[in-house]
């Protein structure tokens, strides 16, 4: 491909989300949490929409997703069905995290674990650790940034070069608007994405076949690769208990930027009316894996799977598209890159730094904006550059304890009696034994670690709780008027 | 205070609890299970099919689920 038109088009794209992130902020002040952080909650339904879908559709959509058709088959689909998930997630708990927020003045999940137990400590602790999780994917996603300039550029731009772009872009929006910034420009990323997405799935399909149903394609499969179309896929390693636990483990992962999105809502019912629509965003998923089952066909000797949907409009589509499809790329690990570093910025900074040094809320708003550098300049662009082999690990280990923290909110939506020491024994006990199925003993018997270290993490959870003096009652009274508004029941 | 637990308290609630349980239920083992064949519905493999048919049920739950919390005034 020798046509300067894609490096254009996808330049293009970056131009256009640079000046939506810059004009985000609309004259607001941003020397307040509540503005730079959740945008003094004033995102309306579709805003909202657009900014969760596409903060969970990353680059792993229009690159693993299809990658893993082309080397499992439908196993792929379990994203899509954990997504909608997701969405029944938002419904019931963003409208109460969103009253948390807009009564107790939270503006992270760790505040509002702290005020809950009644612990800086642990919510300085839920804070660091899921920072590994949350840096761990916007490192990933920065790489796979770097890595469409680098095959749009047809080289001329390099990994390093590359990281250094989509950073600099990311930084100067996200520190003049903050989470305004994260909202517009999610919203044109996640158009971007699904008319990207249906264009480019649509005319594979068109060249592949000589028309535009899907069928024709499947048919070719189920007569030459029936195994692609069913569990455990064509490597045999996604099996129904590793499909089951990993639906499971990631409905649990309650990520602190998505916590901090629900609280961008300008009303309770906004987000669950955005909640409600979510799992019709996830159609956008099937046209580009559609592209990867053609590659089963038509590129049977990929030496990467995830490059398949880029090798295969390479070769035969228009340079337009090809432009366009690596603007839908970059906008798809853009969109989810950003929450995640304004998020541990954000978090780090209000619930860590704020409580060790007694900072004042004007000077821990300012710091945090200008935290966002450091931990883009000193931990981010190296370890994109580096493309360490353990990142993957380090995410896994990441997403594995973010589900570990799921004792914090059953004490904070379900359980009154959930204590201080009982959450903190919980998690720790969790994550120890995630961190070892990951790292030692991979998933045994097919079992997902994190679902290994729910099942060691909430038995101790309940029995440290019931043993340990519980969190004071106003307190408790407090969060579960809003958990719930119509009293308990005896269980 | 050691006993108790946030249930639903209205049988619509325990009505839509048991929709959201039954939506989870439906894409994962062991109904997947009995989706897990190389068939095709409407031109496309049934585990396709099968998990765009638990995403859009998602979408009439939370739907009906809109309807009762905001029909009882409780936000």
């Amino acid at each position: 491909m020798n046509s300067f038109w894609p490096l254009v088009i996808t330049l293009g794209y970056v131009a256009i989300a640079m000046a939506i992130g810059l004009k985000a902020r609309a004259g607001h002040r941003m020397d307040t949490l509540e503005q730079w952080g959740v945008a003094g909650r004033s995102m309306g339904p579709v805003t909202l929409y657009l900014l969760i879908a596409a903060g969970s559709v990353s680059a792993y959509t229009f690159m693993g997703a299809p990658g893993w058709a082309y080397s499992k088959g439908v196993a792929v689909f379990y994203v899509a069905v954990y997504l909608a998930y997701l969405a029944l997630v938002a419904w019931y708990f963003g409208p109460k995290v969103w009253q948390f927020g807009e009564q107790f003045g939270h503006v992270t999940q760790a505040s509002a674990i702290a005020d809950r137990y009644q612990s800086p400590t642990l919510g300085a602790l839920a804070s660091l650790v899921m920072a590994v999780g949350s840096i761990a994917v916007a490192v990933l996603q920065t790489v796979g940034s770097a890595y469409i300039l680098f095959v749009m550029s047809g080289g001329a731009i390099p990994v390093w070069l590359g990281v250094i772009i989509v950073l600099s872009c990311i930084a100067v929006y996200l520190y003049i608007s903050g989470q305004r910034a994260i909202g517009r420009t999610n919203a044109f990323q996640g158009a971007l994405m699904l008319v990207v997405a249906w264009a480019v799935g649509l005319w594979a399909v068109h060249s592949a076949t000589g028309g535009l149903d899907m069928s024709a394609v499947f048919t070719r499969i189920q007569q030459d690769h029936a195994e692609f179309l069913t569990l455990p896929g064509a490597r045999g390693d996604m099996s129904f208990s590793f499909w089951t636990t990993s639906i499971i483990v990631s409905m649990f992962s309650f990520m602190p930027p998505v916590w901090t999105q629900w609280m961008c809502a300008s009303s309770a019912r906004t987000i669950r009316r955005s909640a409600t629509w979510l799992p019709t965003y996830y159609v956008v998923i099937l046209p580009v894996v559609v592209v990867g089952f053609i590659g089963i066909y038509s590129l049977p000797d990929l030496a990467r799977a995830d490059t398949v949907v880029l090798e295969y409009a390479m070769a035969n589509l228009p340079v337009v598209l090809v432009g366009l499809l690596g603007a839908g790329t970059l906008a798809a690990s853009m969109s989810s890159s950003e929450p995640f570093i304004h998020s541990v910025a954000l978090s780090a900074t209000k619930d860590v730094l704020q409580p060790l040094f007694k900072l004042s809320d004007a000077f821990t708003a300012k710091l945090a904006r200008w935290l966002l550098l450091p931990v883009m300049a000193l931990i981010i662009a190296p370890l994109a550059i580096a493309e360490p082999g353990s990142l993957v690990m380090i995410l896994l280990v990441g997403l594995g304890f973010a589900s570990q923290v799921l004792p914090a909110f059953i004490g904070m939506f379900f359980w009154p009696r959930a204590s201080k020491l009982g959450v903190m024994a919980g998690i720790l006990s969790g994550f120890a034994v995630t961190v070892a199925f990951t790292t030692v003993w991979s998933h045994p018997l097919g079992i997902h670690a994190g679902f290994w270290g729910l099942m060691f993490n909430l038995p101790v959870f309940v029995a440290v709780s019931l043993a340990t003096p519980a969190v004071e009652a106003s307190v408790v009274e407090r969060f579960f008027r809003i958990s719930a508004p119509r009293g308990f029941k005896r269980a | 205070m050691r006993h108790l637990f946030v249930l639903p308290t209205s049988r619509a609630g325990w009505v839509l609890l048991a929709a959201f349980v039954m939506l989870v239920l439906a894409g994962i083992w062991p109904v997947i299970g009995f989706v897990n064949r190389a068939a095709l519905v409407f031109g496309l493999p049934l585990m396709i099919v099968w998990s765009y048919v638990v995403i859009f049920s998602c979408v009439g739950v939370m739907l009906v689920g809109n309807h009762i919390v905001e029909g009882d005034g409780h936000e």
